[in-house]
């Protein structure tokens, strides 16, 4: 579904990523764990097309060049990521955001948009899922919502536009235990053979609830070594500096 | 121009049938703006928006002739706001429409005579020498409108006049409540036209006033507004100012007695080489009151907006509350911003604040909305609407504030 090849980024003339090589097939999820500064959020920045990084190497998705879409063409293709600090939009009403985020993302793909019984009925099912108070749905996307209510929406946003794959940045970091879980239960509700995910995270904790498939360590800019979830324990054992 | 204007004036004043009183009021008034012209950048007030200059720029000669009156069969803006009206043609009254409301309650006086006090300002002093009827509106004690009414000012395509003065004054007596919206037609017209409205608003009235500059036009306006409040008022107005070519609110409100409360909510949105500015000036004159200001602009291609705004508290205005913030996005490096934010303060016991912020549009919030599949145009058309949204979500007048959403195209 995505593979990354001999990546390299820049950003003011630093080198960030240096040379990272990853492939995700349908229905696995990844984890890549890696000290502040290892370039674990530029990674996911690269995917989903934010602007104003040099970038070599190649990205393909579904076959396709990925670094030749614009962002919002890759969300169209199936690509979403959770940021690590979603954006607060003064002035526009979540329900308004959600609606027409899942449209323009429909009628992108040629499908049938949805009206507003529709849409409020797919959202009162999801939020139902994810435990997530409808009445904030009402307020100001982002605006004054809490941390964990921030985590929780972009998860809910994941799972009404069902993305083929997802990126997940640091969802884990500033949540409660509760929150936590819940998180974690809305990426394994779309765990399918056909979704996959990119979790990026510093700490094993949300690795076990989501329990991944694969784990990499990010050091430097490169996949320093790949394996599974057993890596994940080592690597929370011995640390990221005296890891090699 | 100010012989033209001059010679305008001597032809209006032989024709028209005035008291000797009127008369000498008149052509002190005259007088006083002849003698002080256009204002320009050098006046305070004026330093951000010369007036002088952009009537130089925009007209050859200015013209004030005697317009006549012109009944309209139709009035095709705003239908949909059920509405009461009161309709200026060409600057001149032509319909009066108050089916909702019992006529009873409420006073109209068509040519009302100029009291003798002159004015310091060059355009009321303009204002004053020529305009032929003016109009004055008294609103009964404890009367509340059921309907809101509509004031629209219209020009013709078979306007002779280039510029236009109207006036109205309006008394709003104890226990009222009433809601106005301005609005103007759209014009192909390019004229000048100089607009006064002078409020009282009586103990324990609630004035709701919006207006709305939404049609395009090539016209330079200005509105000046004279406000005062009363023992336990309240008033609520609101700003969208966006059609026409230039425009200056010049918006003068005194609390001249106990409990009495403003809020002032301003929109400037602009494009091509549109010019606005929002003045303001608060008086504090009694103790516990009230005011507070949110202006927010939006300005794209070569536009210019500015906004000028003074909280003054007299001494005797103890436990004041007067909060005033302006934020301006800047979705173009070729547009210009202004802002002056003024506390004038004699009070020892009172809480006042300003702010003032203005800047780019958030990339980082494009990528975040790019990134849920919105376009960048939609995703900036998004921001902009959002940060606009919350100054139309302070109008309380629901049937209003979904006719401002509907005509904006702000519905977020």
């Amino acid at each position: 579904m995505l593979s990354i090849e001999n990546l390299k980024a820049k950003i003011d003339e630093k080198e960030i990523l240096k040379g990272l090589n990853l492939n995700i097939k349908p229905g696995e999820v990844h984890a890549i764990m890696g000290p502040n500064g290892s370039g674990k959020s530029t990674l996911s920045n690269i995917l989903s097309g934010k602007k104003g990084y040099e970038v070599n190497g190649n990205i393909k998705f579904e076959g396709e060049n990925l670094l030749e879409l614009e962002t919002e063409e890759r969300a169209h293709k199936g690509i979403f990521l959770a940021f690590q600090y979603p954006l607060e939009i003064p002035g526009v009403n979540t329900n308004t955001f959600l609606k027409t985020s899942i449209n323009a993302i429909k009628k992108a793909r040629g499908e049938k948009e949805l009206d507003a019984i529709e849409f409020l009925k797919l959202i009162k099912q999801k939020s139902s899922e994810l435990k997530f108070d409808q009445a904030i749905l009402n307020r100001q996307l982002n605006v004054g919502f809490s941390g964990g209510e921030k985590k929780k929406n972009e998860i809910l946003q994941m799972s009404i536009l069902n993305p083929k794959l997802s990126i997940l940045d640091e969802t884990d970091s500033g949540l409660d235990i509760d929150a936590l879980r819940i998180v974690s239960e809305g990426v394994n509700s779309l765990r399918n053979k056909d979704n996959s995910f990119l979790i990026i995270t510093h700490y094993q904790r949300l690795l076990d609830y989501i329990k991944p498939d694969f784990v990499h360590v990010l050091k430097n800019g490169q996949i320093i070594k790949s394996g599974n979830f057993e890596l994940a324990k080592e690597l929370e054992k011995v640390g990221y500096e005296n890891f090699n | 121009m100010e012989n033209q204007i001059k010679s305008n004036f001597e032809k209006i004043i032989s024709k028209l049938n005035f008291s000797n009183l009127q008369k000498e009021i008149k052509v002190k008034n005259i007088n006083n703006f002849l003698k002080k012209g256009f204002p320009n950048k050098r006046l305070e007030d004026w330093k951000f928006s010369d007036l002088k200059q952009i009537i130089s720029n925009n007209f050859e000669d200015l013209n004030f002739l005697n317009e006549i009156n012109t009944e309209l069969k139709k009035v095709e803006i705003i239908e949909e706001l059920e509405a009461n009206k009161l309709i200026f043609v060409n600057g001149v009254l032509s319909n009066v429409d108050f089916k909702y409301e019992n006529l009873e309650k409420i006073e109209i006086e068509k040519n009302a005579d100029l009291n003798e006090e002159i004015n310091q300002n060059a355009l009321l002093n303009l204002n004053s020498a020529f305009i032929s009827n003016y109009l004055k509106v008294t609103i009964k004690t404890g009367y509340q409108f059921k309907k809101p009414l509509v004031l629209y000012n219209y020009l013709t395509e078979e306007l002779n006049s280039s510029g236009i003065n109207t006036r109205l004054d309006l008394d709003i007596e104890n226990d009222v409540a009433l809601d106005i919206v301005n609005v103007s037609n759209k014009s192909s017209n390019k004229n000048f036209l100089n607009f006064r409205q002078k409020i009282n608003i009586g103990q324990n009235s609630i004035l709701k006033n919006y207006s709305l500059d939404i049609n395009q036009t090539d016209s330079i306006k200005y509105m000046h507004k004279e406000i005062n409040l009363s023992k336990n008022s309240h008033l609520e107005y609101f700003i969208l100012s966006a059609g026409s070519k230039f425009l200056k609110h010049d918006i003068n409100c005194s609390l001249n007695s106990e409990y009495g409360s403003i809020s002032l909510n301003g929109i400037i949105n602009l494009k091509n080489d549109q010019h606005h500015e929002i003045k303001t000036v608060i008086n504090h004159n009694e103790e516990n009151c009230k005011s507070y200001q949110l202006i927010k602009s939006v300005l794209s291609d070569d536009s210019k907006g500015v906004y000028q705004g003074k909280i003054f508290v007299d001494p005797k205005a103890q436990k004041t509350d007067g909060y005033q913030l302006s934020r301006a996005l800047l979705l173009n490096e070729n547009v210009e911003f202004n802002a002056k934010p003024e506390l004038e303060i004699y009070a020892d016991d009172v809480k006042c604040s300003h702010g003032s912020t203005s800047g780019n549009i958030d990339e980082n919030s494009i990528f975040y909305l790019m990134s849920r599949g919105l376009s960048y145009s939609d995703s900036k058309k998004l921001l902009t609407n959002g940060f606009l949204n919350e100054v139309i979500e302070k109008i309380t007048n629901e049937n209003i504030k979904s006719f401002v959403k509907k005509i904006t195209g702000i519905e977020v």
